[in-house]
Parts: C-alpha cells; structure tokens; sequence
C-alpha cells in the first residue's frame, strides 16, 4: 500500500475515480481506457470527463457496442503489458462478455502455466434503486464469484473508490471493479494525488462489541445507517465493509465474529448462490464454538428488479432489514 | 510466385511433419496415452505450413483446435522444441504449459504462440488488444488468428472483423474453411459457404485460396504478411481445404467428396508432384523426408511418455499472480 503524502479535499465518488484514473494515466503510459462513449463525452456516468481532452482518442477509445471485443481487447493489449481500464456501461451487460472475462482473463494465467498475465481491470456500474429496471439495476457479483483467477472489487466511500481504482490498476490480475449507481454522488474526503487501498483487506467502518455486520458497496451505507437505529437501543454493532468481494477478508471478517459472536451479512444481491451464503457458510464454519446465535443473512427477495419503484422498494434490502436481521440475531424485540 | 526447389523441399518436410505429428498423436490417443479430446488436422498440413513459414516469433498466433502442427512448427522452428507440445498434449510435466494446457491450450510466447481458446473464437476478440498494443507502440508485428468455418458463426467474428478494420489494427484473419464444423455443412450454417463473402462488407482486404497447394497458400500468406507488416491495416485469408478426420470417428461425407480429397487434392501428393516435376529431385531423396519426420515424431512421442506427470504443487499455483490459493 502507498499511503496518501497530501492531504484531502471532499469529492463525490466519481470524481474520485476520475482522479485513479487520472494519477495512473499520468504515471504509466501503458494505462489506457476503452469503453462506450468514454471519450469526448465522459462515460455515462461522467467518470472519465476531461481525460480524453488530456490524454487523446488513442488512450481513451471509444469503442461500439462491442463487450466481447471491448474485453478481449482489453486481455489481448494486457498479454503484451499494456494496463487497460475497460468501462462496461451496465454490469447487466456483463453477460457480453462474460466469456472473455471468466474463460479467457481469469485462466490465462493458470492455464498456460503462468506465461501470460492479464492485469486488466473492468469498471463497471452496478446496483438499483433508481428505477433502472430488469436490465439496469442488476448485483452481479454472484455471477462472478465462482471464478477462480478473477479479483472482484466493490468500494463503498470515495476515499476507497480511489486508493482502490488505483490499487486494481497496478495489480497483476484481471479485477471487476463494481461502482453502485447510487453511491455515485455521494461526497467523502478523499486525499489528493496518488495512493493505494489494499486489495482483499476488508475494513471497519464502524467498530462494535455486540455483533458484527458485514456489507459492502451501498449495503455498507445501509449498514451504517441500522447501527445508528440500533445503537440507540444500546446495542453496539460492528460494521465491516468488504471493499473486496473475491478473494474476501477472512481475517478480518472471523476476526470480529469471534469478539462478538453474532453476524448478519448483508448484500443487495437475492440471497441464492450470492456473497452472502459464502459469507455465512464460513462463519458458520471456522466461528461455531464463538457464534450465540445462527448467522443473519439480508439480501434481496428472490425475483428480477421491477420498474415501478414502489415494487423495487420492496425487493431490494436496506436498514431496516438490517436491522431487523440484527434483532432477530440478538434475541431482542424492537424498542417500542 | 513459384518457390523454388529449396523452399519447396522445407515445406514439404514441414508438411509432412505435420502430418506425421497428427498420426502418430492419434495412434496414441486411441492407445490411451493422450487424454481428453484430439482433433487432427490430417488434410490441412499445406495452411499450417504456409503460416508457420511466415510468423515471427516477435508475431502472435492464436491457434485453434486443429492447430498442432503449427504450433510444432513455430516451436521446433524457434525454439527447437517442437517435442515440449508433444508432452502438453500428453499431459506431462515438460509441455510447453507443464501439461495444464493440453491439446485445446497450448501457448508459448517466446515462439508467438499466444494459445487456443477452446470456446471457438472468442480469441478474436483477444487478438485485437495485441494488435492494438503493437500499433500504439508503432511495432510492426502481424497478430494472427486461426480459425475454422465453423467459428464464423460467433458474434466475436464479427465485432473482430469490425474493429481491426474501424482502427486499421495489424490482424491476419486465417480462416480455414474445410467445409464442415463438426457435421454440418459450412453452406447450411452460414449465408455463403465462401467466408469471404461473410467478411468483406467490414472493408479489409478478403481473398480466398486453395489451402492444400502449398504454392498458392505460401504466396498467399506472404502477400497479407506484407500488407500488415506495411502497417496497411487488416487482412482476411480463407483457405479451402478440407479435413481427412471425420466426425472423430466414422465418415459421414460423400465417398466421392472424400475420395477426391485424400487422392486426388492432398495437399503432399500435390507438393510430391510439384517436387518431382522439377526433375531435380531424386524420388528416394523426397521419400526420405517422410521417412526422417516419422522417425523425429517417433522421438518426441518418447520424449513425452518418459516425461514426468506434473507435481501436485502445480495444481493449484498461478491461479492469482501474487496470491496463493490452498491446497489440499
Ligand atoms: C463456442 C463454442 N461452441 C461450440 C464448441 C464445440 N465445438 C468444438 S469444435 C466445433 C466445430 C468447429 O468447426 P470449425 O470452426 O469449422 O473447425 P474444424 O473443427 O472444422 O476445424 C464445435 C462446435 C466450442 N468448442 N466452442
Ligand atoms: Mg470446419
């Protein structure tokens, strides 16, 4: 890790990112971006606004409606040392180009016995809540977690977004970096310049005794959220974001539950086949002598994302699941 | 162009390499030494070689499924190591990726051979990030992919094609049209049985030649090495050819389809005549080349079977850079 050298200034989760990609660009001239729409006009979601100015149509490219291209490209350029950051506009679009990223990225390595790497990284907005429907809204990260090579990435702060864009850029391996829509605008201080988060180090957001939640990208904020609620009722809960959702912080993760012998596992994803089971399942595994209670498990009811935003309230979780996970763990009624 | 007898003479020897490779590969497989799943490109040595005379170990190769011999080729030509893809395909210890690649992923950069895919394709895609990277670094490298008819039919065909010609990028598109994926017929499966047809809408350069002259195909390959090597953008070759292993075993095709490929339009017989019309060339010289690359695949064959079978360790190292992954 290189730990930030100046100080911090308050920035939105996508200027953050826009700054990762600035810092590395101006560093490492084999960085380049690809992607739809990424250059003159920015990306969707502005993350890459002002680069192509900066660093011309060669390292910001835009490309068609091309996944599998815009993948394979970004592979093909990474065998012979070039560190693309390619954008896929929706993570629903993913299933474009899944072939290159679980076939081709995440076994090049193993495959051909280490002769090749693929340091690639795949930005990619995930998550609902904004009334972006069955093919906008979508966690994907399920899709993905069974793929031995790849990295899986998920900040929940801007401070993270950055030190961890930064961190997936120079690391060896072909990294999916989720970006949840809705935390797009949130503000945090994020330190100027050039620095790392550590990839596959979890951090605690908020520290506690009575139990631990563990969550990630918007679910952290939602976490956060229910300890508030719940420590106003005089329970302390810990809350611990994964920031890396494959391979994730064990260490940090057991490390807590074995404190505070309680959990809930909180992901916006339906809880079949998601982070969250995996989660469990370890816990249950490695803390059994430490757990007082079955671990808790919060995640979205099990159908696709509906338009109407009053059906997609009542799909996907928030604090108040949370929270209510959070009781049922302890054994409390809510406070009246 | 006409190649003289010199030139003539290392083809065919690379030829037959190729197919004594093919045989003696497929005496094994049926023996039980070679595990997993074998497609033989007995039939088609004539585009192996017109390739593997052309490729830069500084180029790329993305082979396919039926590419041993040029992946034997590039590795005995630049390595001297043509065994080391024996033993990949027998598993062992020695291959070129320690036998976790096998027949279906067998790479060695420092040969160009930047390996199979075996979802059909989906190297066409990949092919274009090295282009990519070779022209911005103002390399002037061909980066080239096999592929068969049959591939055409994937979407990464056509986004490839679209893009190495929207950003110019040095890629040969090899395409090997020996008329059938699988069992079905090139013409049932595509718009046109002639690939070219399917590609030249993207704008690129689109010729089509009989694969199993070595002449024509050498010349061929050639003209689009020299096209990309000017840095004038992409260039598409369809061989038509055609490949001697049936449905992996039976034969479904016309007898008079495949009596007129094995006799009449192999591509060795084609090359012996053409060798032996020069008048030049004793008939025992040019029969102990078949004898000598048969006895070199013998070698290798026992290079592979006195390999070691990779260590345990090897299971589950390189899955991250960097990071370990447990064991058993
Ligand atoms: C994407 C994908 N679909 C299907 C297959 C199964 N498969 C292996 S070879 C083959 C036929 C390929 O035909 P062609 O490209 O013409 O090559 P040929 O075998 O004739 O050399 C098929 C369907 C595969 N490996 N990958
Ligand atoms: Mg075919």
């Amino acid at each position: 890790m290189t730990a930030p050298t100046a100080p911090a200034r308050t920035r939105t989760f996508v200027q953050a990112l826009t700054e990762a990609l600035e810092v590395t660009m101006a560093e490492d001239e084999n960085v380049y971006l690809l992607g739809e729409d990424i250059g003159k006009m920015g990306g969707d979601f502005g993350v890459t606004r002002g680069l192509f100015e900066k660093y011309g149509a060669e390292r910001v490219r835009d490309t068609p409606l091309s996944e599998a291209a815009i993948i394979g490209t970004a592979v093909g350029s990474a065998m012979v040392g070039m560190r693309p950051v390619a954008e896929i506009m929706f993570a629903d679009f993913l299933g474009e180009c899944y072939d290159q990223l679980v076939n081709n990225a995440a076994k090049l390595h193993y495959m051909f016995d280490g002769q090749f790497k693929a340091p690639i990284v795949v930005r990619t907005a995930c998550g609902g809540g904004f009334g972006g429907g069955p093919h906008h809204s979508q966690s994907v990260e399920g899709w993905f977690l069974n793929v031995p090579g790849l990295v899986i990435v998920g900040p929940a702060t801007p401070a993270d977004a950055k030190g961890l864009l930064v961190a997936s850029i120079e690391d060896d391996n072909p990294v999916l970096f989720l970006e949840h829509k809705a935390l797009y605008r949130v503000k945090g201080s994020v330190p100027e310049g050039k620095y790392t988060v550590p990839l596959r180090q979890a951090a605690v957001a908020r520290p506690g005794r009575d139990l631990t939640i563990v969550a990630y990208l918007k679910m952290t904020h939602e976490a956060l959220a229910a300890a508030e609620v719940l420590a106003k009722e005089g329970i302390e809960a810990e809350v611990i974001d994964l920031r890396t959702l494959r391979p994730w912080d064990t260490d940090t993760v057991l490390g807590s539950v074995r404190r505070t012998g309680r959990a809930v596992v909180a992901s916006e994803a339906p809880r079949m086949g998601g982070l969250g089971a995996d989660v469990s399942a370890t816990i249950a595994e490695e803390c059994w002598a430490d757990l007082k209670a079955p671990v808790g498990r919060v995640g979205a009811l099990d159908t696709p994302i509906p338009f109407s935003l009053v059906l997609e309230k009542l799909i996907l979780p928030g604090k108040d699941q949370i929270v209510q996970a959070a009781r049922q763990v302890l054994g409390v009624r809510p406070a009246a | 162009m006409v190649l003289d007898l010199e030139q003539l003479l290392d083809l065919y020897r690379d030829m037959w390499l190729v197919r004594a490779f093919e045989f003696g590969l497929e005496r094994e497989f049926k023996k039980g030494t070679v595990p997993g799943m074998l497609h033989i490109g007995v039939g088609q040595e004539a585009t192996q070689a017109a390739l593997a005379a052309h490729l830069e170990p500084t180029d790329c190769f993305f082979p396919d499924h039926r590419c041993h011999g040029l992946n034997a080729l590039a590795q005995e030509k630049h390595a001297g190591s043509g065994q080391r893809i024996m033993a990949e395909l027998f598993g062992r210890a020695t291959g070129v990726c320690g036998g976790k690649g096998g027949s279906l992923h067998s790479a060695d950069p420092a040969v160009g051979n930047f390996g199979d895919n075996a979802v059909e394709g989906s190297f066409m895609a990949t092919v274009l990030g090295v282009a990519l990277a070779w022209k911005m670094r103002r390399q002037a490298r061909v980066a080239c992919c096999v592929i068969g008819d049959g591939t055409v039919g994937r979407g990464e065909f056509h986004e490839s094609l679209n893009l190495a010609a929207t950003w110019q990028l040095p890629v040969l598109y090899a395409c090997v049209n020996n008329g059938y994926a699988i069992s079905t017929a090139v013409g049932a499966s595509h718009a046109s049985a002639n690939i070219v047809d399917l590609a030249r809408g993207y704008g690129l350069p689109c010729v089509q030649v009989d694969g199993n002259e070595i002449e024509l195909a050498y010349a061929a390959v050639a003209q689009a090495v020299g096209h990309i090597r000017a840095g004038r953008g992409p260039y598409f070759l369809e061989f038509k050819t055609w490949r001697w292993q049936g449905i992996f075993s039976g034969e479904f095709r016309p007898p008079e389809e495949v009596k007129y490929w094995k006799e009449e339009h192999d591509p060795l017989k084609l090359a012996r005549q053409k060798i032996l019309a020069t008048g030049r060339a004793a008939e025992a010289a040019v029969d102990q080349i078949e004898a000598d690359t048969k006895a070199q695949i013998e070698r290798w064959i026992q290079f592979a079977l006195a390999s070691p079978m990779p260590g345990a360790e090897k299971a589950t190292a390189n899955v991250y850079v960097g990071w370990e992954v447990a064991s058993r």
